[in-house]
């Protein structure tokens, strides 16, 4: 078989998708992965490690009465791959017998190729020399604009990937996706007092990215908060007002509630919102949207990981929710439509139903006025990571944060953590601002971890309690 | 292919002749093989039924200017062999001067002997059939237990390696198996609470699964009756996970690496310094019995092999890689990983009271009547420690404990700076516990923040 994903494909995948449907599967799906990989590290002014990594593989799944057996193999070959779908089949008490019966599958339909035009894109991605040269100029421009830098790290990974879904309901697609990011980040340290800051960029499809990528104001924006922070008393913990920053800020709502809207949570029972389309589950300032079509954006898709193109898909509007982000077990599982969130981080992880580019739509407020509106409380101006439990309740350190006192903002505050449980809390975001902006990030869950985008606007919660000391 | 097929002295060769046509005299490889499966149910129903085959090899080579490359692949053919040695190369020219990893001096030393017998496995509709079992017997220990979401129980086969081009082999194969249950339970009016528990085993046969019901169910229904706890400072024991999984997130203390990058609380210095009280005595034993993933080597090829770490509350060693040793003029530890920069961890912390230096038995978490927060379990690790500073502030399961009773804490963080929890340790209980993150005593703290929404 060739080493590229193409038509040239589709006799090997009709036979084993025939095979699978003669021996009483309803769905047989086949995801077939290349994918070239590089990571790149400075520290201080030398390149400290360079880490190439070439992969390739298979994700073979089938359905029966719901359920799902799925195989997942590095071994491409007629034989590995057919290895795979039985041992798949065998999961759910299936055999294949090898012969032609009728099963209703009627071939694939012709490819849809979404990578036909991305043929070039790896090839002028920038080389490892480029790559090390931005990185070393931010590193430089971080001592150039930094004070008390014990640390400087500048980090570059280019994720090429090539995807083939093949499925017995005829679906029959290819792309190649490439996804880049690059971050910088401090240590600052003055006698006993220590800020670690860092912020990360990212885009999709767009191999000259890192060519425009901005560095010196990258490298500003680290440096001026690390300066901020390194002094910064620890905040006193307690039930407050908070004002969340855009860009990063939406983070909080996908972890909070955009995980509580994907199909997996049904199907689990962990998601209060189950039964709740149609009915206010946010303060009624508040529209969210999940979308894999903004350009160039981390979460973005020409198809899914089952072959599906992505939609623009209101979750919730006006505080009213709409509908969850589904793929084709959620479909199958719950009745909720595939939105084309069908995500997984390799072949080694069935698709399951996952964010893309999150956000909080803008409101009709200037960030000012929010913070106007508060007499005490705490603006978070950078969001560090977070998780979500099982029972809702989340948690997310305040990498930024300043007090507000009489509607200004006062001194910074380290060592806040915001913690909470999302039905409580969206009815609690009262105020949005103008200024929606959007932040690259990775999500880990069920199906591994993915690129996606998170933002927001400014916005205000009324109250939400603060870890601190 | 799989584990059954990674021969190392067949990779061996394959790779010394590659080698050689590429032009490359010196290089070192670790590659790894599995074979695994795991099922899940929902409510009585298979959920999902995984398997999968996975090879992957990271290939160093050393140029002529004696820079390091590296690159890694799930390719074994002699057609991803070649590919992985020319990405190596490559990367080669961007190797660090300043940083040159080499061969361990102990990658042929005799190994350890481990006592970890491969298990056959039973395959995976006969673990579909113990977890269904178990999730049943689960739902049925209390009426608010209404699912398990999260569950699932696993077996495989793994094959690892070490070679180089001065000789060195090392292989180990190993078997493991997995159960998890974590269980939501909820009743009316009040909010969902979930726990759960984790077993490890060498094969499935060996796992406690009754044990693990019973903890599960145990652990989910302690939590029913919740309440906020007011914000405030309190005495604080730790139970065996959760000191564990503290002192985890702050391992950057003990790593020479992190030293070396100027991201450690402790400095090239700080040997023999006070980091602990003078009861407390910590050690990395990954040949410890308990320790079921244990590998008789590292990722160099270094042997592993039990370190000291705290004694009497006294920093004693780093962790080491080969490169971080030769820095620091000792020898390499058995804690690296392979790279062009290598990565330096903990692999199975010990902790323990100092040998003649007691600090009493007058706590006990059975049996103490003065308040406590009993802390069974810490989350969001990864976003609420800041390693490089020494704060954490992490949301945690536990009970507030008044005479006695103890009462769930709803929704609440703890909060505080690890060179001040370590030096507030005011006693270490006399039992240990093999967890799965390693072996410690219920450990008490005074003087800790806690947020909560009372």
């Amino acid at each position: 078989m060739t080493d590229t994903f193409s038509q040239v494909w589709s006799d090997s995948l009709q036979a084993l998708l025939q095979r699978g449907s003669s021996a009483g599967a309803d769905l047989v799906e086949i995801f077939l992965e290349r994918t070239d990989h590089i990571g790149l590290l400075a520290e201080q002014d030398r390149i400290t490690s360079v880490n190439p990594t070439f992969a390739k593989g298979a994700g073979i799944r089938v359905f029966l009465n719901g359920r799902d057996g799925f195989v997942s193999t590095n071994d491409l070959s007629q034989e590995g791959l057919t290895r795979s779908l039985d041992q798949a089949l065998a999961m759910l008490g299936l055999q294949a017998s090898g012969l032609s019966t009728a099963n209703g599958f009627e071939g694939l339909s012709p490819l849809r190729d979404y990578g036909h035009d991305k043929e070039t894109w790896l090839a002028t991605c920038p080389s490892m020399a480029d790559a090390s040269s931005r990185l070393l100029q931010g590193t430089a421009q971080l001592e150039r604009l930094g004070q008390h830098l014990q640390v400087r790290r500048g980090s570059y990974a280019r994720d090429w990937q090539e995807v083939l879904v093949a499925a017995s309901d005829g679906t029959f697609a290819r792309d190649i996706r490439l996804h880049q990011s690059t971050g910088l980040s401090v240590l600052a340290a003055d006698g006993d007092h220590r800020s670690s800051v860092g912020r990360r960029y990212g885009s999709s499809d767009r191999p000259d990215d890192l060519h425009t990528w901005d560095v010196e104001a990258s490298a500003a924006e680290v440096c001026q908060s690390a300066g901020k922070m390194l002094r910064a008393d620890y905040v006193e913990a307690g039930q407050m007002p908070v004002v969340l920053a855009n860009r990063f800020g939406g983070v909080i709502f996908h972890e909070a509630c955009g995980h509580l809207l994907e199909t997996t949570q049904i199907e689990r029972g962990t998601t209060p919102f189950s039964d709740k389309v149609g009915q206010s589950i946010a303060h009624s300032a508040v529209t969210a949207i999940d979308e894999g079509i903004s350009s160039g954006a981390f979460g973005s898709l020409a198809m899914d990981d089952e072959g599906m193109e992505p939609q623009r898909t209101v979750l919730i509007k006006d505080g009213v929710l709409q509908c969850f982000i589904s793929d084709r077990a959620g479909e199958l599982r719950t009745g909720h439509q595939r939105t084309g969130s069908g995500r997984r981080q390799s072949h080694s992880f069935a698709a399951a139903s996952r964010m893309r580019n999150t956000y909080i739509d803008a409101g009709p407020h200037t960030p000012e006025e929010l913070i106007s509106s508060v007499d005490n409380g705490l603006y978070c101006k950078a969001m560090g990571g977070g998780s979500v439990g099982p029972t809702g309740q989340f948690n997310f350190s305040v990498e930024e944060g300043y007090l507000i006192k009489d509607g200004q903002l006062g001194r910074p505050v380290k060592g806040a953590t915001l913690i909470g449980d999302a039905k409580e809390v969206m009815p609690r975001i009262s105020m949005c601002a103008n200024d929606l902006d959007l932040a690259a990030g990775f999500c880990g869950s069920v199906s591994g971890s993915v690129f996606v985008t998170v933002g927001q606007p400014h916005i205000k919660v009324d109250t939400i309690t603060v870890g601190g000391r | 292919m799989t584990s059954q097929s990674l021969n190392a002295v067949q990779l061996r060769d394959r790779i010394q002749l590659l080698a050689q046509q590429a032009g490359v005299q010196h290089w070192d490889l670790g590659a790894a093989c599995s074979d695994d499966c795991s099922v899940q149910v929902d409510r009585g129903e298979a959920k999902q039924l995984k398997a999968s085959q996975r090879s992957s090899i990271t290939v160093r080579v050393w140029n002529s200017d004696g820079l390091v490359g590296i690159t890694s692949t799930t390719d074994l053919s002699d057609g991803g062999l070649q590919q992985a040695l020319d990405g190596a190369r490559q990367a080669s020219q961007y190797g660090n001067p300043d940083d040159v990893p080499q061969f361990s001096p102990l990658a042929t030393a005799p190994l350890p002997e481990l006592n970890r017998p491969l298990k056959s496995r039973q395959g995976i509709l006969p673990l579909l059939a113990r977890l269904r079992d178990a999730e049943a017997d689960l739902l049925g220990r209390h009426p608010a237990i209404q699912t398990v979401p999260y569950n699932g129980m696993a077996e495989s086969l793994s094959t690892s390696l070490y070679l180089n081009s001065d000789g060195a082999v090392r292989t180990m194969e190993r078997t493991q198996a997995s159960l998890y249950l974590y269980a939501r339970a909820e009743e009316q009016g009040r909010k969902p609470r979930s726990s759960g528990a984790v077993r490890l085993a060498l094969g499935s046969d060996e796992l406690d699964i009754p044990g693990c019901i019973k903890e599960a169910a145990e652990r989910t229904v302690s939590h029913l009756g919740y309440q906020p706890i007011e914000t405030g400072v309190y005495r604080v024991c730790f139970t065996p996970e959760a000191f564990l999984s503290l002192l985890g997130a702050f391992s950057s203390m003990f790593s020479a690496r992190a030293v070396l990058d100027g991201v450690s609380l402790s400095n090239r210095n700080s040997i023999g310094d006070s980091l602990a009280v003078p009861y407390l005595s910590l050690y990395d034993d990954g040949l410890h019995p308990g320790h079921l993933s244990a590998a008789p080597f590292d990722g160099e090829g270094t042997p592993t092999q039990k370190l000291c770490l705290i004694e009497a509350g006294k920093l004693q060693n780093f962790l080491h890689s080969e490169a971080t040793a030769r820095s620091f003029g000792v020898q390499p530890t058995g804690h690296a990983g392979l790279g062009a920069k290598v990565s330096v961890g903990p692999d199975w912390f010990v902790v323990q009271t100092s040998e003649g230096i007691s600090s009493g038995s007058a706590l006990n978490h059975t049996t103490c009547t003065d308040p406590f927060v009993l802390i069974e379990d810490l989350s969001a690790l990864h976003a609420g420690v800041k390693a490089t500073q020494g704060s954490f502030s992490l949301p945690f399961d536990g009970w507030l404990v008044k005479n006695g009773e103890r009462i769930s804490v709803e929704a609440a963080t703890v909060a505080g700076d690890i060179r001040s929890l370590m030096n507030s340790i005011v006693h270490l209980e006399q039992d240990l516990e093999i967890t799965t993150r390693g072996v410690a005593p219920h450990v008490w703290v005074d003087g800790l923040s806690i947020t909560g929404e009372a």
